[in-house]
């Protein structure tokens, strides 16, 4: 099969286009894939000229991290839970996430999810005794990744400038469900960065690799 | 104000600088990822603690009992003591800071049953304990972020330590975001890198944590302390990149282990040790798994697909999606694999080590687990480690630093310029593959000194060439210079356990089967210009 990789050499250099081969296996999935592309004497592309080595980024390597996040063939997704069997044709296209500034290849620096977290004060602070038939909702929020994912396919997220994006939202509810203190405060900022921008095109619940009920987040929020 | 250099931002790092924080004490936090990609989100399993509201008789003495007793004796005994005793404050820690732990009805904190324990102590959150406390860490670390008191600082990989007249007081760093060194000074410098996985290759572990920073601090000075002590966990299934673990529940749930031999189904563990033979500890389990040299399964189908997916979900969807094995039909093809590192840097029971202002807390230390870990106290070291680090950097004396590091700054800017002009096009990997492959055969589940010493060799050789090897600039910097660092503390691993002729806990000599009495203490290994010297710390260096 082809892979068609969206590559950049450094922070500041311009991104070019680079195509391999891969021998199709059924059960490998996109990061096993790159690994074994990178790992041979010499990597060649189709032209058989040298290129340097891919990097991306991982470290769990079983969708528990959200390191390895990525485009493949156009939609947003985990590298390490994305298999060569669920890939429609055959030609493969990675890209780096489009939202954050590329680091080199498929590494993106996604530092302004968490600045922006710490801008809008979204902390606990301390915990009051929350309504526990909310417990499975919350304990799914409290998987997310900030892998970014969401806020690529994200049609209001920009830059990160004044909307924050789904990770963020998912946040806000937490707090909101297991802090007094800081209730009133997170709605504020909830209503600043998120609410007023979202125009529920929903696609950040799709693409979610922990299946995190955003919608149920929001309309919650809403009506706190 | 007194500054606090971290490095490593798992659960141990953020427990070490939010308890810093809180003393007012100003923390840099580095690593090269965020908190969220740490080794720390993988813990499922729970988090042990005797509470308020402890299982009938379960005692904080049989916490202390169970704990020493499953590192079978070398564990310090103050050290346990205070890790058991501050359990409990820990999870009420937890608690308040806003955990998503699994309740029962009338809103304490439930507890499952872990393997070696006499009572059900274990607090969960669901099947992602880690991630979990992960989640609430960061955001109470967030809140001191806010106050100015924790400054992170990403893509920031360790170089080495900054350490004169035997007294730490920063790191130099490679920003891979930058491809430039760095130096971070500070009053005192916590380590929190995590395992040492890399040596081993493929792990239930993560990719970042590979023992460079314990290997590097090993040949600036820094003592280590048990490192023949590996645990094997024995279930998990193998993909292309890693070992992924099959929790215990599926054994807990009836799950039976076998091999087939003509067409018979063996089940080698019930008929070794009776009918809860498949849940005997650990390691164990892994040894009677290797002895048999043939393939296991474990089998589970017998429970219905109803109660497979009700009880052990996570377990079904792990193999479905990276092995296509439905569990409901179909048994698992399970191999043991390296899980948890025992041994690492020595430290006293103020998580310091033999130099003044470094520290090390969570899985790069070694202190708390003796010569073999009980599931659930992992996490409760990382925090309670963190928070006994942080209480020890308070009370400690501001020391006068020496402002010159400019030719440590050099050194770095020099060997990170030699390794960007190579023309060569041999990755790293190769060298971390062969390392991985040497380990498994030499320092597996058991070990003897013609292996251990075939073992020794073949590293040694390794270490000789990868300073005089030039290797592709086009992948991160940092796998090109760790590699020494990790070789040498792969020699160092190897040497303890060619060195302690004895069998205990997760180190089996099939050369000296026996426990001995006379072996009842830690392996120190120091390393002084190539030479690595051991010794039997019987009396009691770091137990004070």
């Amino acid at each position: 099969m082809r892979v068609k990789i969206l590559r950049q050499k450094s922070p500041n250099s311009q991104p070019y286009w680079q195509e391999f081969s891969y021998e199709y296996k059924d059960n490998q999935t996109v990061a096993g894939m790159l690994d074994e592309l990178n790992y041979k004497d010499d990597l060649t592309d189709i032209f058989c000229k040298h290129a340097p080595r891919i990097q991306w980024e991982c470290s769990c390597l079983q969708g528990m991290c959200g390191g390895c996040a990525m485009v493949i063939n156009r939609r947003p997704a985990l590298a390490c839970e994305t298999f060569l069997r669920d890939i429609k044709g055959d030609t493969i296209i990675l890209e780096p996430l489009s939202k954050f500034p590329t680091i080199c290849d498929l590494v993106v620096d996604r530092g302004i999810i968490q600045e922006n977290l710490k801008k809008a004060n979204t902390y606990i602070k301390e915990y009051k005794n929350s309504d526990m038939t909310q417990y499975d909702h919350m304990y799914s929020a409290g998987k997310c990744l900030k892998c970014g994912l969401c806020l690529e396919v994200c049609p209001n997220y920009k830059d990160g400038k004044s909307f924050y994006g789904a990770a963020f939202a998912n946040d806000c509810y937490l707090i909101s469900s297991r802090s007094d203190s800081r209730k009133v405060a997170i709605k504020e900022s909830y209503k600043a960065n998120f609410a007023k921008s979202c125009s529920k095109a929903m696609s950040c619940v799709d693409v979610c690799p922990m299946k995190i009920p955003t919608l149920a987040s929001i309309a919650k929020m809403n009506r706190r | 104000m007194k500054k606090v250099l971290i490095i490593g931002s798992g659960i141990a790092g953020l427990s070490c600088a939010i308890s810093c924080a809180e003393k007012g004490i100003e923390v840099t936090l580095v690593s090269p990822f965020p908190s969220e990609r740490s080794q720390s989100v993988l813990a499922a399993g729970g988090i042990n603690a005797v509470t308020d509201f402890p299982e009938y008789k379960d005692s904080i003495e049989s916490h202390i009992e169970d704990t020493l007793k499953g590192g079978c004796h070398i564990a310090g005994k103050k050290a346990v003591k205070g890790l058991c005793e501050n359990a409990n404050d820990v999870i009420k820690w937890l608690e308040k800071l806003g955990t998503i732990f699994t309740l029962e009805t009338d809103g304490r904190v439930s507890k499952r049953a872990f393997g070696g324990q006499s009572h059900k102590r274990t607090c969960y959150c669901g099947a992602s304990t880690g991630k979990q406390i992960v989640t609430a860490l960061v955001m109470e670390a967030r809140r001191y972020e806010g106050l100015g008191l924790i400054k992170r600082r990403l893509w920031m990989d360790f170089y080495s330590a900054l350490i004169k007249d035997g007294i730490c007081c920063g790191a130099v760093f490679y920003n891979e975001a930058t491809g430039s060194p760095e130096i971070i000074t500070a009053d005192s410098v916590v380590f929190a890198t995590g395992g040492q996985n890399a040596l081993f290759g493929k792990t239930t572990g993560s990719t970042q944590c590979d023992g460079y920073a314990a290997g590097k601090l090993f040949t600036q000075g820094v003592e280590l302390k048990n490192l023949e002590f590996i645990q094997y966990h024995p279930t998990t299934i193998e993909t292309s990149q890693k070992m992924m673990l099959v929790s215990e529940a599926v054994r807990g749930e009836g799950g039976r282990l076998y091999y087939e031999d003509n067409g018979r189904y063996v089940y080698f563990m019930e008929e070794r040790f009776g009918e809860r033979g498949n849940l005997m500890p650990r390691d164990i389990v892994a040894r009677c798994m290797e002895e048999t040299k043939k393939e296991i399964y474990l089998d589970i189908t017998f429970l219905g697909k109803e109660k497979i997916l009700k009880r052990l979900p996570e377990v079904y969807e792990l193999c479905k999606k990276y092995r296509g094995i439905d569990i409901t039909k179909q048994s698992i093809p399970v191999t043991p694999s390296v899980h948890f590192f025992m041994g690492g840097i020595a430290v006293k029971n103020n998580h310091e080590t033999n130099i003044k202002n470094l520290y090390a807390i969570g899985e790069c230390a070694s202190i708390y687990h003796g010569a073999n870990r009980l599931g659930g106290n992992s996490l409760l070291a990382a925090i309670h480690g963190g928070k006994v680090a942080a209480s020890s950097i308070e009370k400690s004396e501001q020391t006068e630093l020496d402002n010159d590091f400019s030719s440590e700054l050099k050194e770095a800017e020099e060997k990170l310029s030699t390794m960007r002009k190579s023309k060569s096009l041999y990755p790293v990997k190769y060298v971390r593959d062969m390392l991985a492959e040497t380990m498994h055969e030499n320092l597996g589940i058991v070990r003897s000194a013609q292996e251990l010493e075939k073992g020794i060799d073949d590293v040694s050789f390794y270490l000789s060439i990868a300073d005089k090897l030039n290797f592709d600039k086009s992948e991160f910097a940092y796998l090109g210079y760790s590699l020494s660092g990790i070789l040498t503390l792969a020699k160092a691993t190897l040497i303890c356990a060619k060195n302690r002729k004895e069998s205990r806990g997760a180190h089996y000599r099939s050369d000296y089967p026996e426990t001995k009495d006379d072996w009842t203490a830690s392996t120190i290994i120091s390393y002084d210009d190539g030479k690595y010297h051991t010794y039997l710390d019987t009396e009691g260096k770091y137990e004070s």
